[in-house]
């Protein structure tokens, strides 16, 4: 018996919408791939695309092996149907008391999900989207109105996905997971930058930490926490 | 200064708090508080008891700017021209001032090309360039800006933060997430459960936080 082989290719895929397009081309195998780009460069117009909700055109995208996909919209509020915070949960077909727990929104049981703040919001809505296994999973700025722990308990979570591919469109610069390979949106086309760390050379989107670790002679193996902080000892020895 | 005295909103409880003019960035937990704390200073939202005044004047007597960390809920106009004119407008300022304003002030932000789409043409970035536009458009005394940079790439938000510096509001008040912003500020204030828990330069407040993920990564190991 084969190995199930999971993979999205995108051939020569365009969207054009007056003066603004995006032309895409790459092949995404198993892992996490981060795509960054500018505010209006089409990194969630790409999202929608890959998910099957933005026609093309022009080009095709070809999904071998995937027969779940989940997307995740900039907007959490976008995603509400529930009245009540636990019924939101069971709209996604989880258990109210397990998400409540861990997301620390247990007094919160029977408030809107609107009257959340927006960082408790995301965190609620990812929660219920990463109870699930997806052969697909498209995060758009999930990292948006976290707050820093946040932050690195999704990176953990992220880093913790053994299989399927995990796409993460940000312009986060901070706290990131370990990832397979990046992406970014240059001047309307998507860039394969490769593999981190040789990837730093060629990404324009380079995070400003990065940038400035490697000046000090120290680049770090990835994009996690653990990467940054290993590489910035090394440098304090 | 703006000062707060014994001041209680629901669980928030602030006895006493000075901000001076300066960039001033509240960080701290999802649900600490920055939100409603942020609100208070726009006077969107009135403190249970206690007061809080800008330049002796209450906030709702002083010019605010105001973005919204739900980017939707900043916009009121179908017409992105029309958004950005908009607090003029409210004000009655004459048609021929507001149209110059308008686009002087799109052209500060370098986002003239969007003056003719419609706000739900716009990508979620786009959307917090034309609330801030419209925050800044009537030379606010207080600007308020609530985590508006979780939508801005680097570049964006390094071209941004040199705009809010000159655009002459006298108090800049912001939450952010992002660590690098904060230590970039005159003040910091850490909220957690509703408490100001530290208070004072980027200096004095960090070291409190070291090993938690709010300490600056290039501050240390």
């Amino acid at each position: 018996m084969g190995v199930l082989i999971i993979r999205i290719t995108l051939n020569r895929v365009h969207a054009i919408r007056d003066d603004w397009s995006l032309s895409a081309s790459g092949t995404l195998d198993e892992g996490v791939h981060l795509v960054s780009g500018d505010v209006g460069s089409g990194k969630s117009t790409l999202a929608l695309m890959i998910a099957g909700l933005f026609p093309l055109s022009g080009g095709s995208i070809e999904k071998e092996g995937i027969t779940s996909t989940m997307l995740s919209l900039q907007f959490p509020e976008l995603h509400v149907t529930g009245l009540t915070v636990a019924e939101e949960c069971t709209s996604w077909g989880v258990s109210p008391d397990d998400i409540l727990g861990t997301t620390g929104l247990t007094g919160k049981r029977d408030v809107s999900p609107l009257s959340l703040s927006r960082g408790e919001l995301n965190r609620l809505h990812l929660a219920c989207i990463l109870a699930k296994n997806h052969d697909l999973l498209l995060l758009d700025e999930p990292f948006s109105s976290l707050d820093c722990e946040e932050k690195a308990k999704l990176c953990t979570r992220i880093g913790q996905t053994s299989q399927g591919i995990t796409i993460i469109f940000t312009h986060e610069q901070e706290i990131l997971p370990r990832v397979t390979r990046i992406w970014e949106i240059v001047d309307g086309m998507l860039v394969d930058c490769g593999t981190p760390p040789d990837a730093f050379q060629n990404w324009h989107h380079v995070p400003s930490i990065i940038e400035k670790l490697t000046a000090l002679g120290s680049i770090p193996d990835n994009l996690s926490l653990d990467d940054l902080k290993e590489a910035a000892c090394r440098i304090r020895g | 200064m703006i000062s707060i005295e014994n001041l209680r909103y629901r669980n928030l409880a602030i006895d006493a708090l000075t901000i001076r003019p300066g960039i001033t960035t509240v960080i701290g937990p999802n649900g600490s508080g920055k939100t409603t704390f942020l609100k208070i200073c726009a006077g969107i939202i009135l403190p249970d008891s206690g007061t809080i005044v800008v330049d002796d004047a209450p906030p709702r007597q002083t010019d605010i700017g105001w973005v919204n960390e739900y980017p939707d809920r900043n916009l009121l106009f179908v017409n992105v021209a029309d958004e950005i004119a908009s607090p003029l407008r409210f004000r009655h300022d004459t048609c021929d001032s507001v149209d110059s304003a308008m686009k002087s002030c799109a052209e500060t932000m370098v986002i003239t090309h969007l003056l003719t789409r419609t706000v739900r043409e716009l990508s979620g970035g786009e959307k917090i360039l034309v609330s801030l536009a419209a925050a800044l458009v009537h030379h606010p005394t207080v600007l308020i800006l609530d985590e508006y940079d979780s939508h801005l790439d680097a570049h964006v938000k390094e071209k941004n933060e040199q705009i809010i510096r000159s655009s002459g509001a006298k108090y800049i008040i912001r939450c952010t997430q992002q660590m690098d912003t904060a230590t970039q500020s005159d003040h910091v204030l850490f909220f957690d459960n509703g408490r100001v828990r530290h208070d004072g330069t980027p200096d004095q407040v960090f070291p409190f936080l070291k090993g938690t993920a709010y300490y600056p990564l290039l501050w240390g190991c």
